[in-house]
């Protein structure tokens, strides 16, 4: 009998844990993940797959990277993008000196993993300093990135400027020749970003509902008391750096490797690191999809308007008003939402969600 | 419940900030399984204790030593370690988690697995998780918790978050648990509740207890210890009915000018 | 021998005047952060869209001693209303969404700056509107020539100017918030936001009050800076650049901002002569500032002159 009794508190407390407790989510997000691996990369244009789902997966990557850090674990960052920088010249190095066996994911992999002891690297002095005396640190690791890609030319193979990513780094254990698929082309790479960002959402998502998101939170919300309790809040947060750099790293490298199909310093200027942040505001501090609201949102924003611009005063405006009025709105809207909805995009959606769930009677 | 050895050594502590001495050469011992009340006027000192007890502050000079180990200058983790937990003053829940998410932080040091482990959700991992959990429910049930598991703390009125602290304080299952004013605020039946839940942590568990009240006839009725401190000093230190008859626990609360 | 003094003195000279820039973009921080807690994003497009109110003014004509005037109202104009419709909704939340707010706000502010006037990048030959504004015109040639010398030493002549008023700004200031009710409130405001509110200090005003000061501040710096960097983005970035300095101070002290200003101003110019030369690279100027911020703060994380204090629980 009590054998019984045991056996079903364990079902019903990884019940109670499931990733989507409600079946209707649950089939809504098999099918979205169907529809986006099968049906996507074949009614999808070239244009639509390069200019808007790859661009947005690589920078989803990053703002959700950045969301670890600073959303969970409350450790403000201003050098997103110097990690990126490190992780996507990382992933050219490895591809360009290793042997033949070297692939793509495990590269960006190994890329990821050096980022993220970079990150641990300027994380440290979050033991000492806090709040928003860390910014300096973080602002550090942005202009180094920089001025050390600038200053050692080998990271770039000498070249000027840019190298555009050469087509067989694309190659996967020899799929491409052996079935004579074209793995450099926008399909195959859209298939591997969403396959990567797939699995490190979901790798997150595990990470965040387990104890070491649980001692994340903790270190955000008091620190003090975390570590009364016995959460190593030192080590918490040198993880927290070293995961989220990882994501970091890793989305840099899509961002050339899947976006620009070029790497150069200047992508990663001081300018990216900021967009990345508006993402994981706009989006949700603290929420894992919430970074992908915030990036559909940021990035689309801009092309939207300035479509609908064109659109509805056919040109009657230069495209610089129509950029400094998707500013202004942009601006108007962040400041909006914080005084609505500090919980961002994904905060806004749980309402929602949780209105429809009792429409048409609430209460 | 009957005292047994010292389990708290508390050696001339002298705590300075700045230019004021909260704690001024205190010395007391708490034995093992009873219940210590500290008591004393506000600004005496009190908090300061506790905060040097589970080495939140780190005292000019003295010792404190817990179950037979010098503590005095030990992160608060590593005293955790050796069994000792607390709940604050102005409640040290975190806000943006749930009830459940904030009681399961108590469990992190029994967790065993990587993160690794964790971010793949894969065996120790997953059977932690459901250890942890069912840890937890057996304290949401002792608590009376049950109906707000997945409630964010923020939500809570401040009775029920005092409470939740001190469940994440329980599951960690320590040998020491302080207290810092757990019924301030509150009103007769919750302190009620709050006692009750002391004296029973108390007797089931064996736990010691060391905690902060202001209410005296709370002190006097589930005590088997009390602590005076006022001005950063040491006024009294006895029974309940020893203190009671102190007169200069009398005067410092009646309130005499020294 | 090998060592040159000349040089070495021009370098620390250089590092104290650029210092004192940098002190006075920090001193925008600091007062913000003292008021509200947190860190002003936007404070470096509103350098930009003070710079580029003046620059527009003048372009078309108008009088420098109109035009300066005029920038300054509207910066106060844009204080108040940053008060009104972005610090007083978000007072009661979490320090982050105010910072975040800020963010929004730079955003806002850069959009508005550019639709406003332009999004070109303008030279602002401060020099020469003071030549003509303070000098008749016959006898222009107090800042045209360019350098002075003293001591066989080279200084611009502009950057005396420009350390002279910003050095003023600073004095003002500091006895502003030391002496005067006005003052006194902020800093009450600074300690405590519901202590301060329960004695009757008006926190909306002090707020007001804060905006428009960090709007006039904005408008002075954005001149100063202007004249090194051109009126463009490249001044958001420059401000970044005041960051260790109030780092380095204390985010909520005005001596603080000075002396870190100093510190970080010759820091950066001895760090990039000669330490570029030991280890043989060039350019870590970037980068320099920031570390040596981390060194101070590691040593005290409050800053030099940041209140340090024993978090209680
Ligand atoms: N972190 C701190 N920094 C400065 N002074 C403190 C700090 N903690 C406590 N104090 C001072 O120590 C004295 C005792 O405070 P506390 O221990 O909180 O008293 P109690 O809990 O008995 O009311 C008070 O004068 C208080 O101002
Ligand atoms: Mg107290």
């Amino acid at each position: 009998m009590i054998y019984r009794e045991t056996g079903t508190f364990i079902t019903s407390y990884l019940e109670d844990r499931k990733l989507f407790p409600i079946p209707f989510d649950k089939w809504a997000m098999a099918v979205f993940m169907l529809f986006m691996i099968f049906v996507v990369p074949f009614i999808a244009s070239d244009y639509w797959l390069a200019a808007h789902l790859i661009p947005i997966l690589a920078y989803g990557t990053a703002a959700l990277g950045l969301n670890l850090l600073t959303g969970m674990t409350g450790q403000l960052s201003l050098g997103t993008a110097g990690f990126m920088c490190f992780g996507a010249f990382f992933t050219f190095n490895i591809m360009l000196r290793s042997p033949e066996w070297m692939n793509l994911p495990l590269a960006m992999v190994l890329a990821g993993s050096v980022t993220g002891v970079i990150g641990i690297i300027f994380g440290l002095p979050s033991i000492r300093i806090k709040g928003f005396y860390l910014l300096v640190s973080t602002l550090a690791a942005q202009y180094f990135a920089l001025w050390f890609f600038r200053s050692y030319p080998y990271f770039l193979n000498y070249a000027t400027a840019t190298v555009t990513l050469p087509d067989h780094h694309f190659d996967l254990f020899g799929i491409g020749e052996t079935f004579d698929v074209d793995m450099a082309s926008f399909e195959a790479k859209y298939l591997m970003s969403l396959g990567i960002v797939t699995a490190l959402a979901l790798f997150a998502k595990n990470l965040m509902r387990s104890a070491t998101g649980r001692n994340f939170m903790a270190v955000r919300d008091m620190d003090i008391a975390a570590s009364v309790i016995g959460i190593p809040v030192i080590r918490t947060k040198m993880l927290a750096f070293f995961v989220s750099c990882f994501y970091c790293g890793v989305g840099g490298a899509l961002f050339c490797y899947a976006y620009l199909q070029v790497l150069g310093i200047r992508t990663f200027e001081m300018n990216r690191s900021f967009e990345i942040l508006f993402m994981a505001i706009i989006g949700g501090l603290g929420s894992i999809a919430g970074s992908f609201y915030g990036t559909v949102l940021v990035y689309e924003f801009p092309i939207l308007f300035s479509w609908a611009g064109d659109y509805l005063f056919k040109g009657a405006f230069d495209t610089a008003v129509v950029d400094n009025v998707a500013k202004i709105t942009y601006g108007i809207l962040i400041i909006a939402l914080l005084i609505r909805e500090p919980g961002g995009l994904a905060a806004l959606w749980a309402t929602a969600k949780q209105k429809l769930r009792t429409w048409p009677f609430p209460h | 419940m009957a005292a047994g050895n010292p389990i708290l050594q508390i050696d001339n502590i002298t705590l300075v900030f700045g230019g004021v001495t909260a704690l001024n050469g205190i010395s007391f011992d708490v034995a093992e399984g009873e219940i210590c009340a500290v008591i004393g006027p506000n600004g005496a000192g009190k908090s300061s204790m506790l905060n040097v007890i589970n080495g939140v502050y780190v005292p000019q000079e003295g010792r404190v030593v817990f179950k037979g180990q010098d503590c005095t200058r030990m992160r608060p983790r590593q005293i955790a370690q050796l069994g000792m937990a607390r709940t604050f003053q102005n409640i040290g829940l975190f806000q943006g988690m749930t009830v459940l998410e904030n009681i399961l932080t108590g469990r992190c040091m029994k967790i065993r697995s990587t993160w690794l482990e964790q971010g793949l959700n894969i065996g120790r991992a997953r059977r932690e998780e459901v250890e942890n959990r069912r840890a937890v429910e057996e304290v949401i049930e002792f608590l009376h918790l049950q109906g707000i598991r997945k409630t964010p703390v923020g939500k809570l009125p401040y009775g029920l978050q005092k409470r939740v602290e001190l469940a994440r304080a329980l599951v960690a299952e320590p040998t020491m648990l302080l207290q810092d004013e757990p019924m301030t605020g509150m009103n007769l039946e919750e302190k009620k509740d709050m006692s009750c839940f002391a004296l029973e942590i108390n007797r089931e568990y064996g736990t010691t207890i060391v905690l902060i009240e202001h209410d005296m006839s709370v002190v006097m009725d589930i005590s088997d210890h009390v602590v005076v401190l006022d001005y950063g000093a040491k006024i009294g230190d006895g029974t309940p009915d020893e203190v009671k008859n102190n007169q200069d626990v009398i005067d410092a609360y009646l309130g005499v000018t020294h | 021998m090998g060592f040159d003094w000349v040089f070495f003195t021009e370098l620390i000279v250089g590092g104290l005047m650029s210092g004192v820039m940098y002190s006075l973009v920090a001193i925008g921080f600091v007062l913000i952060y003292k008021s509200s807690g947190i860190f002003n994003f936007a404070q470096g497009t509103m350098l930009l869209f003070a710079a580029l109110t003046f620059v527009k003014l003048t372009e078309g004509g108008v009088n420098f001693w109109v035009a300066l005037p005029v920038s300054m109202g509207t910066m106060v104009v844009f204080g108040i209303l940053v008060e009104r419709f972005m610090m007083r909704p978000l007072a009661n939340q979490s320090l982050l969404s105010l910072f975040m707010a800020t963010v929004g706000l730079a955003i806002l502010i850069e959009g508005l700056a550019q639709y406003m006037w332009d999004s070109a990048i303008h030279g602002l030959q401060l020099a020469d509107f003071l030549d003509l504004a303070l000098l008749d015109p016959v006898n222009m040639t107090i800042f045209v020539v360019d350098y002075i010398e003293w001591l066989d030493i080279l200084i611009s002549k502009f950057d005396v100017f420009a350390t002279i008023v910003a050095g003023t700004m600073i004095l003002i200031l500091a006895v502003f918030f030391q002496k005067t009710r006005t003052g006194m409130s902020l800093r009450a405001v600074s300690d405590d936001h519901l202590a301060a509110m329960a004695v009757g200090i008006p926190l909306s005003r002090v707020w007001a009050l804060v905006w428009a000061v960090t709007g006039i501040i904005a408008l002075i710096a954005g001149l100063l800076w202007a004249e090194r960097v051109s009126v463009s983005f490249t001044l958001v970035e420059a401000v970044l650049k005041a960051l260790p300095v109030i780092l380095i101070g204390g985010l909520t002290s005005i001596p603080g901002a000075i002396v870190g200003g100093l510190i970080i101003g010759v820091g950066e110019k001895l760090g990039e002569i000669y330490l570029g030369d030991l280890i043989g690279v060039q350019g870590i100027e970037t980068w320099f500032s920031y570390f040596i911020a981390l060194v101070f703060l590691l040593f005290r994380p409050s800053g030099l002159f940041g209140l340090k204090t024993i978090e209680r629980v």
